[in-house]
């Protein structure tokens, strides 16, 4: 081994903690990338794998005559097109009626499109019509399997069904009724595929669903021009494979992947980067003499550079070398993890070349950048100027004449104000390594923070019901309903799909039906204020907006299969999840079909058993379906659970690099300054004087930090919001009062922690060696 | 410098030189560092007496032992073996904490490239050490500074002060614990001639007003000033010598 190399590892190992600090950030950082690029990577994989295996369609059109719609599509170049018929008839599943969904495939064989992957019994037999294959998510639920039976709502009373087999749906990987209804109460919806003749008898329907599969790789082109042709054909509304309700869900949250992996590994390498600057620096400052000596022997400039560089490139390579290992181990525990919880039928696990070399690169390139502003100024010392060790001190600056005058400041306070200018680099480093942690804290609670309001205003301030009955029609009252013990109030509402049509597009989305002084349903419009329904005319969620572009007094469709109505659009709502329309019952049951049923709102008591009014309502006779509108909080605090786990990681990772910059500053702090910390200690100051007056100057740069810490984080956070905002959500940044002094509170307490070493540091200094040493 | 006796015992030298009562005494004290084969002996058994009042000048040459032997007496540093007293205190057995006590009560340090804290002016380089040991008066600062002739520089930072200047700053801060040892080593070594000479004679008046100060260097000129003068050579004294009668630092040139 070549002497340089041995002097660079010799280097390295002297300053062995501070290396391991600005190793561990370097390693986060790439085992981040890693890991959450890998997840994107996989799951986009695993998604696309469950997607072809099962021929997810491309494109899903509603309303006219399906087969035809169907046949236009292979006309317009679609590679393969089936018609089914799809309806949403009440269930009763064990005790629980709930309004399901019933989907035709063929017996005997599986679709062609869209089709189900058998994980528990059979595929339906040929010829069978009382067999039903049920959704995983409803057999989970209700935890019934093959053998099982359950009844479906058919226009001449209730069928009984046996349950062949339990599968998984492309179309209900999420379990999402529309996109409405993304976050549904699980005993309100399950999903049931029956034999295609089975469904015409029970609903005495014609298909009323073309489904297409576009050819590998066709264009965007390709894919207009057969949605076209399946509008032109009769469709009231081409759903697309991104609009889909589980497909656009899960898209949300590997969206969240792919911009975790770009923002997050950024934060950790630049901290990293900052450190490595920090330290480096103070390397070359110690060792000027032995560059000057090192280059009055004839050491050329560009190796004196080189080797100074090396000591950069080591440091990344250790620690981009560490956080390749851990990315590629996170990234298979994230991806199993995920897929299990959502119950992705594939799970591609793959570690991509490219990103491994990417991960090594962005570390090693971190420690070089880091390394090559000393590395330079090192280069440029000339021998004479490096050989003289006694620097030049510069007179002081107008901040430290000004803090000179602030007598009223005791000494060792002035000492820490001035500290803030004295070493520049090192006061930016501990603040950057303070606004970093911050942002990374912010972002991920704010993204928390914000959900959880949105999903409390929705579900405080908007949805007021406790929960939706469907009878069959007249044949239980209102009052009925109002007498059951512990329900408050109840109202008539009406519920229907519809396809709101503007002049620049469609939107299939639920049109709600209210009275119109409801109780059941708080109408808030874009400036906060509350908004009446309208006696004609419709409130409308405020994506609407942008989707249709159309404007409050603007006219739009409504489209049914009962037929279109027009109707004015009164005004926008601010509501956070989905973007539905609203109207008066007398307008709503104007544009929606008749369903045979009657709808009402329920609110319950104080305090009411929820459980127990299920049970009772349900046992009514009449009653098809209930949904507990509060049983969505559980679903979305089992969803939050895997946000809850994101969130702690964070945390700690966030504080993880604040630790680890600070404790790298900070340690250089007490090296540069060991002969006045010395100087202190042979007069005689304990030990905790001076390492609280060192303590202080740290803990001046970190405060000083967090106030645009907090601003930027707050920025950060709203930016990396906004990217969720679709139709599906409407987040605003929302905090809870404790969440800024919180997370300013947890830096302090990281850049507090970060004073242990350092105090160490001072406590192991050597007076009698150091006193005697020139200041370097 | 006449030196009169080369081999007296403590006690009688302390009577010689007018002061009676020990300030510092130590017995077999050894110092060793490393361990093994690369073990160093810097001090060999030092048995050594120093009166309240004296000026001793600890001579030698590099690596003789003589700052090793400066560093245990002011207690930042410890024997290997051997007992050291000072003010009547032991403080060969005394931990980290106490030995921090010790050097606030009774002991001020001067050092060769004078340690001041650069973002700190004159003034507050000497209030410092009061504010972080609690002991000394801080309205007594510029008193500290205006004898040792700083009077109109104390709002000055170290960067704005000539090496004697600063060397000054030094002495006061030294002083402003009030310590009845004061220990210099090689106060001169990073000054020219007159600022050398300048800072003697601050030593000398210091020592003159009651203070015992020891100051270490390889400097024999600087010796001259002193009225003892202990050479050390290999770890061990290998002179012990009373001057009756001092030179002034402004005749002392090197």
């Amino acid at each position: 081994m070549q002497a340089r190399t041995h002097k660079t590892l010799r280097d390295l190992t002297r300053q062995k903690a501070q290396v391991i600090a600005v190793a561990v950030t370097i390693a986060l950082g790439v085992m981040m990338y890693i890991a959450t690029a890998g997840a994107y990577q996989n799951l986009s994989a695993s998604y696309d794998a469950t997607y072809d295996r099962l021929a997810f369609a491309d494109l899903v059109a509603s309303g006219g005559d399906a087969q035809a719609v169907a046949q236009a599509a292979l006309d317009a170049g679609a590679s393969e097109a089936i018609s089914r018929t799809q309806v949403d008839p009440p269930l009763l599943i064990e005790d629980t009626k709930l309004l399901g969904r019933v989907i035709s495939v063929p017996s005997g064989e599986h679709p062609s499109i869209d089709d189900v992957d058998v994980i528990d019994g059979d595929y339906l037999e040929d010829g069978v019509t009382d067999q039903v294959l049920l959704e995983r998510h409803a057999a989970e639920t209700f935890a019934i399997g093959p053998g099982d039976t359950l009844e479906v709502f058919a226009a001449d009373g209730w069928a009984t069904v046996t349950i062949a087999g339990v599968v998984d749906s492309p179309e209900y990987l999420w379990p999402a009724r529309s996109r409405q209804d993304i976050l549904g109460d699980p005993h309100a919806f399950a999903v049931v595929f029956a034999p295609e003749d089975a469904v015409a008898a029970w609903f005495a329907a014609d298909p009323n669903q073309a489904l297409a599969l576009l050819p590998n790789g066709a264009s965007d082109a390709t894919r207009d021009q057969v949605s076209d042709a399946m509008e032109a054909a009769g469709a009231s509304s081409v759903m697309t494979q991104e609009e889909q309700p589980s497909n656009a869900t899960l898209s949300e949250d590997l969206q969240g992947f792919d911009q975790m992996s770009k923002a997050f590994p950024a934060l950790f390498l630049i901290a990293a980067g900052v450190a490595a600057w920090v330290l480096l620096t103070r390397r070359i400052l110690q060792e000027k003499p032995v560059i000057g000596t090192l280059m009055a022997a004839g050491a050329r400039r560009g190796r004196v550079l080189r080797h100074y560089l090396g000591q950069g490139l080591w440091i990344g390579l250790i620690g981009s070398a560490l956080g390749v290992v851990l990315g590629v181990l996170a990234n298979s525990a994230i991806t199993t993890a995920y897929t299990g919880f959502i119950g992705v039928p594939d799970t591609v696990i793959q570690n991509y070349p490219w990103m491994i070399v990417a991960g090594l690169s962005f570390g090693a390139v971190v420690g070089a950048l880091g390394a090559l502003g000393p590395s330079v100024t090192a280069s440029r010392t000339a021998p004479a100027a490096a050989m003289r060790t006694q620097g030049t001190a510069k007179p002081p600056g107008a901040w430290s004449a000004f803090v000179a005058r602030q007598t009223w400041l005791p000494t060792s306070g002035r000492m820490a104000l001035r500290d803030l200018v004295r070493s520049k680099r090192r006061t930016f480093a501990t603040m950057l390594g303070t606004v970093l942690a911050l942002i990374m804290v912010l972002t991920s609670v704010g993204m928390l923070t914000s959900i959880m309001q949105a999903i409390d205003i929705q579900y405080e301030e908007i949805n007021l019901e406790d929960a939706t009955v469907v009878t069959q029609r007249d044949t239980v009252g209102a009052d009925a309903l109002a007498e059951v013990d512990g329900v408050a109030a109840v109202e008539t509402t009406h519920l229907g799909q519809v396809t709101v049509v503007g002049q620049n597009g469609s939107y299939a989305t639920a049109l709600h039906g209210f009275e119109p002084d409801t109780r059941m349903h708080g109408f808030v419009g874009l400036d906060g204020s509350r908004v009446e329904l309208p006696a004609e005319g419709i409130l409308a969620g405020q994506a609407l907006r942008d989707l249709l572009d159309v404007e409050a007094g603007d006219t739009v469709t409504l489209h049914t299969e009962a037929g279109d109505s027009d109707v004015t659009i009164a005004a926008f709502l601010d509501e956070p999840i989905g973007t539905a329309v609203y109207a008066t019952n007398a307008t709503a049951a104007s544009a929606l079909p008749d369903a045979g049923v009657d709808t009402f709102a329920l609110a319950f008591d104080e305090g009411a058993d929820r459980d127990g009014l299920r049970s009772t309502v349900t046992q009514i006779d009449g009653v098809v379906a209930y949904q507990d509108s509060r049983a969505i909080i559980a679903t979305i605090d089992e969803y939050l659970g895997l946000f809850w786990v994101f969130i702690g990681v964070m945390i700690v990772l966030g504080t993880v690099l604040a630790l680890a910059v600070m404790y790298v500053t900070m340690a250089v702090n007490v090296v540069e300054r060991t002969g006045e910390l010395a100087t202190l200690r042979a007069a005689g100051a304990p030990l905790r004087r001076v390492a609280g007056a060192i303590a202080t100057e740290n803990m001046l740069a970190t405060i000083v930090a967090i106030p645009v810490g907090l601003v930027l984080g707050v920025w950060s956070a709203s930016a990396f919001l906004q990217t969720f905002n679709d139709d599906l959500f409407t987040l605003e940044l929302r905090w809870a009062w404790w969440t800024l002094p919180a997370a300013a509170l947890g830096v302090v307490l990281a850049a507090l922690i970060s004073q242990w070493p350092a105090s160490r540091q001072i406590r192991k200094v050597d007076i009698a060696t150091v006193v005697r040493e020139r200041a370097a | 410098m006449t030196p009169t006796t080369t081999d007296a015992q403590p006690d009688e030298r302390a009577e010689r030189s007018g002061h009676t009562e020990p300030s510092v005494r130590t017995r077999g004290l050894t110092r060793i560092f490393g361990e093994g084969d690369a073990a160093v002996e810097a001090l060999k058994g030092i048995d050594l007496e120093i009166a309240s009042g004296e000026l001793v000048v600890i001579l030698g040459p590099s690596g003789s032992g003589k700052t090793t032997l400066c560093n245990i007496i002011g207690g930042i540093d410890r024997a290997s073996d051997g007992t050291v007293e000072v003010a009547g205190e032991d403080i060969s057995t005394e931990d980290p904490g106490r030995l921090s006590d010790f050097r606030r009560d009774h002991v001020g340090f001067i050092f060769q490239f004078f340690n001041l804290i650069p973002t700190l002016t004159a003034r507050e380089n000497v209030e410092v050490i009061i504010e972080m040991t609690g002991r000394g008066d801080k309205g007594r600062v510029p008193e500290l500074l205006e004898a040792v002739g700083l009077g109109d520089r104390v709002d000055n930072f170290p960067a704005q002060l000539s090496g004697g200047q600063q060397q000054r700053v030094a002495v006061a801060r030294a002083l402003a614990t009030d310590p009845e040892l004061l220990f210099a080593d090689e106060p001169t070594g990073a000054l020219d001639l007159p600022t050398g000479q300048q800072i003697l004679a601050l030593l000398q008046d210091l020592n003159a007003q009651g203070r015992t100060v020891i100051i270490v260097t390889h400097n024999s000129s600087v010796a001259q000033i002193a009225n003892r003068v202990l050479t050390l050579v290999d770890g061990r004294i290998e002179s012990d010598e009373t001057n009756t009668s001092p030179a002034a630092a402004a005749d002392v040139t090197w």
